[in-house]
């Protein structure tokens, strides 16, 4: 298996891409589908591969620098990185590369050089084309699209893992078509959420011929440095009066802001969080009923909740369940958050199950969030049950 | 959807206001001072309180704002974009800034497009511009490296964008570079021209398709970087 490395991915394609098949990146223009090539072929170099990069709208030096904006070096990697040129004939320049396409209008040309490359390269490579579209839109729809089915039949002798670039210009329909649906063993759509202008973009698996896939579809942010991160845009924290929940998110956070008065919460919390492979906003509500309608207004379009209780409290449990209900959380992922564990007279996780009546499915994770203990298992649990992992 | 006018007084009494989401052409011979007809309205579009996004293929990103230091035309930089398809084929290495981003060459469009959008969601999303102006200058250069089928492509999506967000695309086209098919093709996309002509040693420049009728001709000149219109025929 080869892995993608893009957070998520590779746990919906049941560990990644089998040797011998092919991906496709299917890019909507306008929307940064190109940094999911990027990351997937930095990922294998650091784990030891070997990749062939075949480069078509830009040098290879300068395709190289762009990995840098990222944190990612690659000039680290000498001979486990080879570039086939298919640039610098084009506009007419000099290109120091190996494997330099003299013709790069000419499909044959490009065919010529992958082919050449393949065979250089040990089995179970990665072979990487940068923009399947400018190859199509300099050699043409139907004569790409040709040369394409063989180089991935080349690949699957090789065992080669050949992953494609596309950015899904208004071409034919049937053109689109097929590379949805025919040529490639496996569709990852990158899509953008429009109104006026993008305002956000999304990835989901179109299709994998070797898994069973659950159509999954997921934001993102693009971190510089850092490369691909899941976004959740909205994740609620909610509870009953100085259970801890603003002490909760600024422990969580990387940043935060809580708007306060005399120590207790009177508009909401703000925090923002990049952790592992995710982006996430999170906003806490205040505890003290008079405050609930601020909770109904905050609470649209959350992905998930925590619920934080002061486990020292359990006369506040009542309260904390009617405020799950007025973020109708009950259709929501949540997860219990039993704070201030560090007190004496803290119910165990056990004991507020049966005080809550809360089913057997509902996480319950014991924290102390003024010292951080627990708050990233915490963030781990509700972020697996709001991504649907397997 | 907001109006918009070019900042030239005499087209912009004939042509009584630009709808938003208008995508505009504008043609003319070499050295007929597109380039400065083009800065102008982005210069005026600036101190109207729009933002502009510049997609530049002839020269770098740096260039184009000393054009409008060195003439003391004053902008504001955060509501100006750059996408730079120059530097970056150049081989120096150099890193975006808050108002220039590079693509890799005028070959990629993919880049281009992304580089586009970002401004644009920027703009709209971050800044709360309502007003934007988006130059392609030129079209011609990505055409040389482009086919017209791979371009009409491109600008078939980014036109839409245009006039999905109210904003006025301008693309600058170099008369007599393309073919006659080439122009009508692309033609098919916008919504008015700007019309550059010679004669002898006269420029003229009118509008077409930006209201009922076609303005008049006016005779111009470029006077250091303004662009001073006669009185039409
Ligand atoms: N010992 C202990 N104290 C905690 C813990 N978490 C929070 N606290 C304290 O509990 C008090 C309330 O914490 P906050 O984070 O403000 O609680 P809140 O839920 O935001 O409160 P409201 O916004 O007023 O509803 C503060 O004095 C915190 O220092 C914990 O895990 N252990
Ligand atoms: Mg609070």
């Amino acid at each position: 298996m080869v892995e993608t490395g893009i957070p998520k991915l590779d746990e919906y394609l049941n560990g990644g891409i089998p040797k011998g098949k092919s991906l496709i990146y299917f890019n909507h223009p306008g929307v940064e589908g190109d940094v999911f090539g990027m990351q997937t072929l930095y990922h294998n170099l650091v784990k030891g591969g070997t990749c062939v990069y075949v480069t078509s709208s830009s040098n290879p030096e300068t395709l190289k620098d762009q990995f840098k904006e990222f944190g990612w070096n690659i000039r680290q990697f000498g001979e486990r990185l080879l570039m086939v040129d298919g640039y610098s004939s084009l506009i007419g320049a000099l290109s120091t590369e190996n494997y330099v396409v003299s013709d790069p209008e000419n499909i044959d040309s490009m065919t010529e050089m992958i082919d050449r490359a393949m065979k250089d390269v040990p089995k179970g490579s990665i072979i990487m084309v940068g923009s399947l579209s400018t190859i199509m839109d300099l050699c043409g729809e139907e004569k790409t699209l040709d040369a394409v089915k063989m180089w991935n039949k080349m690949a699957m002798v090789k065992e080669h893992v050949f992953i494609y670039n596309f950015t899904a210009w208004p071409y034919d329909e049937s053109t689109l078509k097929s590379i949805k649906n025919e040529i490639f063993n496996c569709v990852i759509s990158i899509g953008g959420i429009a109104e006026r202008v993008i305002f956000g973009q999304y990835f989901g698996v179109l299709k994998a011929d070797w898994s069973k896939v659950e159509v999954h579809s997921m934001l993102f942010r693009i971190l510089r440095p850092g490369g691909i991160r899941i976004y959740i845009p909205k994740i609620l924290v909610t509870g009953p009066f100085n259970a801890g929940k603003s002490s909760f998110i600024h422990s969580l956070s990387t940043r935060a802001v809580s708007v306060d008065r005399l120590g207790t919460t009177i508009a909401l919390d703000h925090g923002h969080i990049d952790y592992k492979g995710f982006s996430a906003d999170i906003f806490g509500t205040p505890g003290q009923e008079r405050f609930d309608p601020i909770i109904r207004m905050i609470s649209g379009e959350a992905m998930g909740i925590f619920l934080v209780v002061d486990s020292t409290l359990p006369k506040d449990f009542i309260r904390a369940k009617q405020m799950l209900e007025i973020t109708k959380g009950y259709g929501l992922p949540y997860i219990i958050v039993a704070n201030k564990q560090d007190l004496p007279g803290a119910l165990s996780v056990d004991e507020i199950r049966n005080h809550f009546n809360i089913p057997e499915d509902v996480p319950i994770v014991s924290t102390v969030a003024t010292s951080k203990k627990g708050i990233y298992e915490a963030f781990d649990i509700l972020v697996e049950k709001i991504t649907g992992g397997n | 959807m907001e109006r918009y006018s070019l900042g030239i007084e005499k087209l912009d009494k004939n042509i009584n206001g630009i709808r938003g989401g208008s995508n505009i052409m504008i043609i003319g011979p070499p050295m007929s001072g597109k380039e400065t007809i083009v800065n102008n309205i982005v210069y005026k579009g600036l101190k109207m309180g729009d933002a502009a996004v510049i997609v530049t293929t002839r020269e770098p990103g740096e260039n184009v704002v000393d054009w409008f230091n060195y003439n003391n035309l004053e902008i504001p930089l955060d509501h100006l974009g750059i996408v730079d398809c120059v530097t970056k084929t150049l081989g120096v290495p150099t890193s975006d800034t808050a108002t220039i981003r590079r693509a890799s060459s005028p070959v990629d469009l993919t880049g281009i497009g992304v580089k586009i959008s970002q401004f644009l969601e920027e703009f709209w999303m971050k800044k709360n511009i309502r007003k934007t102006w988006l130059c392609i200058n030129s079209l011609s250069t990505i055409l040389m490296y482009s086919n017209i089928q791979t371009v009409f492509r491109f600008l078939h999506v980014f036109t839409g964008r245009v006039k999905a967000s109210g904003a006025i695309g301008i693309y600058v086209v170099e008369d007599g570079m393309h073919d006659t098919q080439a122009v009508a093709t692309l033609k098919q996309l916008f919504d008015g021209v700007i019309e550059i002509r010679q004669e002898n040693d006269i420029y003229l420049i009118r509008t077409t398709g930006l209201n009922q009728k076609p303005s008049p001709w006016y005779e111009y000149t470029i006077e250091g970087a303004e662009l001073v219109l006669k009185d039409g025929e």
